[in-house]
């Protein structure tokens, strides 16, 4: 395990602390496709506890997406357990779904109604809520997201990043309890990235609201996870973890065919040539204090 | 052509009025049964063989102006019902990009909806008899029947609408041969603009045997450029369902709702 | 068949037209409609057909863009014109009728943006229908750009040249195929985001205001007016009739004032 003397991360409890309510449980789920491909979501549970942020790490192929449908009910588990705040998704979906805020990776096709305002507006229209508090539900999604005046665009003249938003906004109207996330940093630039990584902190910390991505962009992983699973190639959960506890296992990098955040991979090499090398930091900030904790000691 | 769009403001009220009622009737019946199922799978589905159906009629295959249609196979997967809904909404974004006429939605809609349905109809059929490895055989002869019997329909519709000089007069009908419209509002017969004297209503009895010679012509022409088109769209549909067939048979052979659950997700496929 | 292009001009356009109410539009285009289908007389049809211009070239509207839409029909309206009508004069009519009618339906798309259009066709259509008809449209943008990536790949793998009709007609029949199975499997994702959503009813559209009242009158006066002309023209020929030169020289005239007027802003 890692030497906390060194570990300049947040501290967190480990995914096995019951400390708050199960949102999503998932046991050896598996799964086989029409054409032979199988996903096979085991080796350990996949849990995820109230007001936490997981990321679901793993190469193409791995079956992160397999994993995230089957949370949100769109696959049924032909083997294994799937429960998501205490119900089964893929049978009573009904029962859950204003408790879940969804963006899939393809937002193009996620965006379903002519105009932003419509779109945004879907959900509450659609649970039948009164008009005045589709407005107001509604304006303060678009607000959230810094796009009250694309309002009466229509989505598809939207750049990648602006649509992103909008579907952002449509998964948050309802204010849910649980957002699901496939890839929400594809295709954002650097800005764009970290304000939504501040925003679902925010979410998290004031609403208590339980976050689940899954990304290829490791380097945002130790900006916005509590905990991490590592998926391998065909579905297997091969590790669970806080993000420095990933980063500093050669072996889950490998199994994960991960590559390693900048930072861990620096701590990693300055380790092969020198021992007494600080453990991996994973913010500049920490990484700094490290070494200079380091050149100190020296 | 497989197609022919009938302008606006030629074919008598009546006409495309009727048009517009059956279309409508058949419209809301449609409906009524495709919404006893699960509704919401289908809209979807509805939308995108719609779509394609107009991304197809805007793809030149020759470039001479012949498009395809796709109609066969947007009958073939969506069956009858959601056919009608399918042909409406393709003939109203028609109308309104200034391809077809508005007045005449009607009765294009039920000219493609037949398409669509005896498409689905004989495909089934063809399947049947000449089994599926034969599906290209299946699809070309289907769609050359199809094309064959909604080509009529139209020379039909022309024949129509060059009815009887006595209801043309009172309907306020062009009469394509003799270029006298039926005034409704008054007793006589009224000529094109300023160019013309006022014929009497004697002349227009003498000229009432030449309507049949304007539906002879009209079919002449569209019966010698119709089987191009037919032919094309023949070789077209064959090639497309042959290649779906070998690739995702269900989707051919049971329909565009058959399949219980789609193949793939996510990034175990990546996009297509 | 560039949607894309046609929507672009509805969202970003800021005339006068563009900020009518869509109910005014599409009751204005109604009523030119009828005109056209009412109309007898060539020189009434010419009017109607000019002052439309007019109006699009008032509103600084891309008319290198419309106008070839508006001609498409006259193919097929020639076709029929030829087979069943002798004489030139009303062949023209047939055709002009055609082109007329397709350039109000084009001045339409080009001014208001599908979705407030479709809103409008949905109040008078079952539900099932209104939901396809805004599905089918917002499909028609994946499609196509899905099919001109399609079409590409495809041509680029077989090397084509264009001047190799059969290859050409395989690649594109391949194109089609390939977009089928897209179009199928995108249906299927389309559903399953309803479904996440909470689909249950319709797919409303929220009705925007007029931000042009005066311009909803205008319209509607204008295009009852032409259609009370056309129906007199029509009642009483000998009377009417042989002035319905005027009406074309007054159209003409308001095209080259308007269209000057635009050339002197621009």
């Amino acid at each position: 395990m890692t030497d906390t003397a060194h570990v300049h991360v947040h501290e967190h409890e480990h995914p096995d602390d019951p400390c708050c309510e199960e949102v999503v449980r998932i046991s050896c789920v598996r799964h086989t496709y029409e054409d032979g491909t199988s996903v096979h979501l085991c080796g350990m549970d996949f849990l995820v506890h109230a007001g936490k942020r997981v990321a679901v790490l793993g190469p193409n192929g791995a079956g992160k997406t397999t994993l995230l449908y089957h949370i949100l009910g769109l696959l049924r588990p032909q083997e294994g357990e799937v429960r998501v705040f205490g119900i089964e998704p893929a049978e009573d979906w009904k029962d859950i779904r204003r408790r879940i805020g969804v963006v899939l990776q393809n937002v193009d096709e996620q965006i379903v109604a002519p105009t932003v305002f419509d779109d945004v507006a879907f959900s509450p229209q659609q649970y039948g809520l009164p008009d005045a508090e589709i407005q107001e539900r509604t304006y303060a999604a678009l607000d959230l997201l810094g796009i009250r005046e694309l309002a009466g665009r229509v989505p598809h003249s939207l750049s990648g990043g602006e649509k992103r938003k909008v579907a952002l906004a449509g998964a948050l109207v309802m204010e849910p309890e649980l957002l699901v996330l496939d890839e929400p940093f594809e295709g954002l630039d650097p800005a764009s990235r970290s304000n939504l990584i501040e925003l679902l902190g925010r979410l998290s910390a004031e609403k208590g609201m339980t976050v689940v991505l899954s990304t290829h962009d490791i380097d945002t992983v130790p900006d916005f996870a509590d905990f991490a699973y590592v998926l391998a190639p065909g579905g297997t959960i091969v590790f669970r973890g806080t993000p420095a506890e990933v980063f500093s296992n050669a072996d889950v990098i490998a199994q994960g065919n991960i590559k390693p955040p900048i930072l861990a991979e620096l701590f990693a090499m300055l380790r092969q040539r020198d021992e007494s090398a600080p453990a991996p930091a994973l913010s500049v900030r920490a990484a700094v204090e490290a070494l200079e904790e380091w050149k100190r000691a020296d | 052509m497989s197609h022919i769009h009938i302008p606006d403001g030629v074919l008598p009220v009546w006409l495309w009025g009727a048009g517009w009622l059956v279309a409508l009737v058949a419209l809301m019946i449609a409906s009524r049964i495709s919404e006893r199922e699960s509704v919401r799978r289908k809209v979807p589905l509805l939308g995108v063989i719609s779509a394609l159906v107009l991304v197809a009629m805007s793809t030149e295959i020759v470039p001479i102006a012949y498009h395809v249609n796709l109609t066969v196979i947007a009958g073939a997967i969506l069956g009858p019902w959601m056919s009608i809904i399918s042909a409406f909404v393709v003939q109203v974004i028609l109308a309104l990009l200034g391809h077809g006429g508005v007045t005449v939605i009607g009765l294009n809609t039920i000219q493609t909806a037949t398409e669509m349905i005896l498409g689905w109809l004989l495909f089934r059929a063809f399947v049947r008899v000449l089994g599926r490895p034969r599906v290209r055989w299946a699809a070309a002869i289907t769609t050359v029947l199809t094309l064959a019997v909604t080509t009529t329909m139209l020379v039909g519709l022309v024949a129509l609408a060059g009815a009887g000089p006595a209801a043309m007069r009172e309907t306020g009908a062009l009469n394509p041969a003799t270029l006298r419209f039926g005034n409704p509002l008054d007793g006589g017969v009224v000529n094109v603009g300023l160019f013309g004297g006022g014929e009497h209503a004697a002349e227009e009895e003498s000229h009432a045997d030449e309507s049949p010679l304007s539906v002879t012509r009209f079919a002449a022409v569209v019966y010698t450029l119709g089987p191009i088109g037919w032919l094309l769209e023949a070789l077209v549909t064959a090639g497309v369902l042959g290649y779906v067939a070998r690739v995702r048979p269900s989707l051919v052979f049971e329909g565009g709702l058959a399949e219980a659950e789609p193949p793939h997700f996510g990034d175990e496929h990546g996009r297509h | 068949m560039d949607v894309t292009f046609v929507d672009s001009a509805a969202i970003l356009g800021s005339s006068r037209l563009h900020a009518a109410s869509a109910g005014a539009k599409v009751a204005a285009f109604t009523l030119v409609l009828a005109t056209v289908v009412v109309t007898n007389d060539v020189l009434v049809l010419l009017s109607a057909l000019v002052l439309l211009l007019a109006l699009a070239a008032g509103m600084g509207m891309p008319l290198r863009r419309m106008v070839p839409l508006a001609l498409y029909p006259a193919v097929f309206a020639a076709v029929f014109a030829f087979a069943s009508a002798p004489s030139a004069l009303s062949a023209i009519l047939i055709v002009g009728k055609a082109v007329t009618a397709a350039l109000a339906g084009v001045v339409l798309m080009f001014s208001t943006p599908y979705p407030q259009v479709f809103g409008i066709v949905q109040r008078f259509v079952p539900g099932i229908v209104g939901d396809a008809l805004l599905m089918t449209y917002r499909s028609l943008f994946l499609l196509a750009e899905k099919l001109a990536s399609l079409s590409t790949a495809i041509k680029l793998r077989s090397g084509l040249s264009g001047r190799q009709p059969i290859r050409a007609f395989r690649a594109t029949t391949r194109a089609l195929g390939g977009l089928l199975l897209y179009a199928l499997d995108l249906s299927q994702r389309e559903y399953d985001v309803l479904r996440l959503r909470g689909y249950e009813r319709r797919l409303r559209v929220r009705a925007l205001p007029s931000a042009d009242v005066a311009m909803d009158r205008a319209l509607l006066v204008g295009a009852a007016g032409l259609l009370g002309i056309t129906i007199t023209v029509r009642a009483v020929p000998e009377a009417v009739g042989i002035y319905s030169w005027m009406l074309a020289a007054l159209s003409l005239l308001t095209l080259a004032v308007t269209a000057t007027v635009r050339r002197r802003k621009s």
